[in-house]
């Protein structure tokens, strides 16, 4: 075996052991390591040189990336999530006829788009989605991502909650949490503009609180314009609040001149 | 042979020959002529006739009369002419015989056969389009790369009419071989030079071919980057301004810019040529879907164009469930063109239209209806979900967060609250509508300006000339008087 390839396979074997023992630290540090090792191989992307060892070499940074993107997954950093993607994604793209597939790359694409959703880059959500496959999009990993994004466009909320239970693989929790807090927000913004109040214990219900406390204190920083009484949380002065709408004086001047200025060039 | 072929050239037509309607052969040798002319006179526009004229006789083409042809237009053993043979099938010696029997003209020979860059090219697209019409297209691959490399290493304003032809159908055989990915690298390097030579019609051509060549492999987001760094110039060639509109249209729509979307794709179609049926098409089912996306139902008229209505068929009927908001109707209108959606590529945007028909549908219970219960909204839209009536209160509550009804919900009871239809005439909707028309009709105005060709107008800076003479007469004159005055005044 290549001495380097020998040293990437070992320091990986060590990156391995650290992860299972969840000493994130520790592989936060080895993967720098490999990183830097794995630019010393000609047969990764973009050269793609046909090297001896080129299957082993591409399989085995196919492999390190897709463990880095689930390393960040586990440290909270969507940062590092899209930066381990970006450079796993060539491995899936542009490698798959140099590569048997790989198990976790539905499970990483399907991350990926609920990411998205999380970030609400919806343009960018379709644009991934394009470039799946027919079978691709069959994959419970991947039809997850795309029932919740239409869930959640739809405003069937409770759908979207009740998929936290349902996860396809074990690292979509922490996107799934995130997306709770987003669809708390949704909730809270549509029930202010669709009813003129609601009891404590339907609200609480509603923005799925446990209990009647936790409630008050989100009313209290995030919506302080919601008014409590009998039981109840108003919001018709949220409605009352909204500004009433003004006449676009500005915009039908300019609209007004633009027609005189065209019909003079016309005339 | 090709002596004979030339004394035949040179001979005079005889009158029991002038009835005859001129062969294939003859008509090459006119363009060639064209062509030769435009050279010389670096007259672009001659070039581009010659094409044209080709383009009218490509059902013509045979291998006997290409191989006439290249033994008339380059010299015999030349490089080019030996390539360029090879890529054609070996014609029977009968068959060529007939046809350059046949063929008597008036034109010249090239006398010294010093072979023009534009006649060389000009072969290689009659060899390519022939060998594509002839489903040869390995060899029409072979035949398209040859000429690309030759293409490279000339710079001629008269060369770029028939080199912009020649990268489409280089990229056109790679597309037919299924190796259209193979050819990016040089497309770009291609487009590149046409950039630094200025040559506006290739990099017009070249940008499409890229755009196409990324979308074909659904590649949107390197499409995009592309055409946002590309160059910036005037269209030069309807066709490819069609294309640009249409391909920009489709990055537009995933990308969820529903309205800029609707305004491409419809002035592709409205500015693509009525022979140009299957784009046509293509950009009415894609207006048709992203006018559905944004909430509009298209007109019935859209679906009745001759020619049209079978390719069109599987989008009425989906507009047909958008435009009752029946969700029933639509998932059996989904499942029943499932496979036409899928070759169309439409499919991820339909998966996107579930959601306007659940708007439609709310849209429809809540004119109809002033007051009813969530579970019989659920079941009105038939919502086929583990907790409808849950379902039915969110979808409502967005819906009316988003302004598309107005409403409000009674959870306690259960219900959803109509309110009064407002009057749209105390809107802003009437002047917003006034304006996207009037906008929409000056634009065109100054389209069709913009399109016009003028004249040259060399005698008038002729006029122009003698008036600044006569001007300047009457300046002087006049600021003598003046000078004249002021004295008086002293």
């Amino acid at each position: 075996m290549d001495p380097k390839l020998k040293e990437v396979s070992q320091l990986f074997d060590r990156f391995k052991a650290s992860f299972l023992r969840n000493d994130f630290d520790n592989c936060s540090n080895l993967l720098s390591q490999l990183k830097v090792l794995l630019t010393g191989f000609r047969s990764l992307p973009p050269l793609f040189a046909d090297t001896p060892n080129a299957v082993h070499e591409l399989t085995i940074a196919r492999d390190i990336y897709e463990h880095a993107v689930v390393l960040s997954v586990k440290i909270e950093d969507q940062d590092a999530f899209e930066r381990d993607f970006f450079q796993l994604k060539p491995y899936y793209t542009d490698a798959c006829n140099r590569l048997p597939p790989s198990p976790q790359e539905y499970p990483i694409l399907g991350l990926n788009l609920l990411r998205l959703l999380v970030q609400n880059r919806i343009a960018e959500f379709h644009t991934e989605l394009e470039l799946l496959s027919s079978a691709a999009l069959e994959n419970p990993c991947i039809k997850h991502a795309v029932e919740l994004e239409q869930s959640f466009m739809e405003g069937a909320y409770n759908r979207v909650l009740s998929a936290r239970q349902t996860v396809p693989h074990d690292t979509y929790v922490y996107f799934m949490d995130l997306l709770a807090k987003t669809v708390r927000d949704e909730i809270a913004g549509c029930s202010e503009k669709a009813y003129d109040y609601l009891s404590i214990k339907d609200a609480k219900q509603m923005l799925l609180f446990s209990s009647d406390q936790e409630l008050l204190e989100y009313i209290k920083e995030e919506h302080p314009e919601w008014e409590i009484k009998n039981d109840s949380v108003f919001f018709q002065k949220a409605k009352e609040s909204a500004p009433c709408k003004e006449i676009p004086s500005l915009q039908l001047i300019n609209q007004t001149l633009s027609y005189a200025r065209e019909l003079e060039r016309i005339v | 042979m090709s002596e004979d072929v030339e004394m035949k050239d040179q001979a005079t037509p005889s009158h029991s020959l002038s009835s005859v309607p001129p062969s294939a052969l003859q008509h090459l040798k006119e363009i060639a002529s064209i062509i030769e002319t435009g050279s010389y006179s670096k007259e672009v526009r001659r070039i581009a006739r010659a094409l044209r004229l080709t383009f009218a006789l490509r059902r013509k083409l045979t291998a006997p009369v290409l191989s006439s042809f290249l033994d008339y237009v380059l010299p015999p053993a030349s490089e080019p002419h030996t390539r360029l043979s090879s890529f054609l099938p070996n014609p029977k010696e009968g068959d060529r015989e007939m046809e350059v029997d046949s063929s008597t003209s008036t034109i010249q020979t090239p006398a010294a056969k010093h072979l023009l860059p534009e006649l060389e090219i000009y072969c290689y697209l009659l060899v390519l389009l022939f060998l594509i019409d002839q489903k040869r297209y390995d060899t029409a691959k072979a035949c398209s790369s040859a000429s690309i490399v030759r293409l490279k290493s000339l710079n001629r304003r008269t060369v770029n009419v028939i080199a912009s032809r020649l990268y489409f159908y280089y990229s056109y055989s790679y597309e037919l071989t299924g190796n259209l990915a193979e050819i990016r690298g040089n497309l770009l390097a291609l487009h590149r030079i046409a950039t630094l030579r200025h040559d506006e019609l290739g990099q017009e051509t070249l940008l499409n071919l890229l755009l196409h060549n990324y979308l074909h492999y659904n590649l949107y987001d390197q499409a995009e980057k592309l055409r946002s760094k590309a160059p910036r110039f005037e269209a030069h060639s309807n066709q490819q301004f069609c294309r640009y509109l249409f391909y920009l249209g489709k990055i537009r729509t995933i990308q969820l810019e529903y309205t800029d979307a609707k305004d491409l794709l419809l002035q592709a179609a409205r500015k693509a040529p009525s022979a140009a049926q299957g784009f046509q098409i293509q950009c009415n089912k894609w207006a048709v879907i992203v006018r559905l996306l944004l909430g509009e139902i298209p007109e019935r008229i859209i679906f009745m164009h001759r020619g049209m209505e079978k390719s069109l068929r599987p989008y009425f009927e989906l507009t047909n469930a958008v435009r009752i908001g029946d969700l029933e109707l639509f998932r059996n209108a989904t499942e029943k063109f499932g496979t036409t959606f899928s070759r169309d590529r439409t499919h991820n945007l339909i998966v996107r239209l579930r959601h306007n028909v659940i708007r439609t549908g709310l849209r429809n219970i809540s004119i109809s209806y002033s007051r009813i219960s969530l579970a019989d909204v659920a079941k009105k839209l038939r919502l086929n979900s583990a907790s409808p009536v849950a379902d039915s209160e969110s979808i409502v509550a967005k819906a009316i967060r988003d302004g598309a009804i107005d409403a409000s919900l009674d959870h306690a009871n259960g219900w959803m609250v109509s309110k009064g239809t407002g009057d749209i005439y105390s809107t802003n909707e009437p002047q917003l509508a006034l304006n996207s028309r009037i906008a929409f009709c000056l634009n065109m105005y100054n389209e069709a300006v913009r399109a016009l060709r003028f004249p040259p107008n060399k005698d008038k800076e002729k006029e122009n000339a003698e008036k600044r003479r006569e001007r300047h007469q009457q300046e002087q004159e006049l600021a003598k008087h003046i000078a004249e005055e002021d004295d008086d005044d002293f």
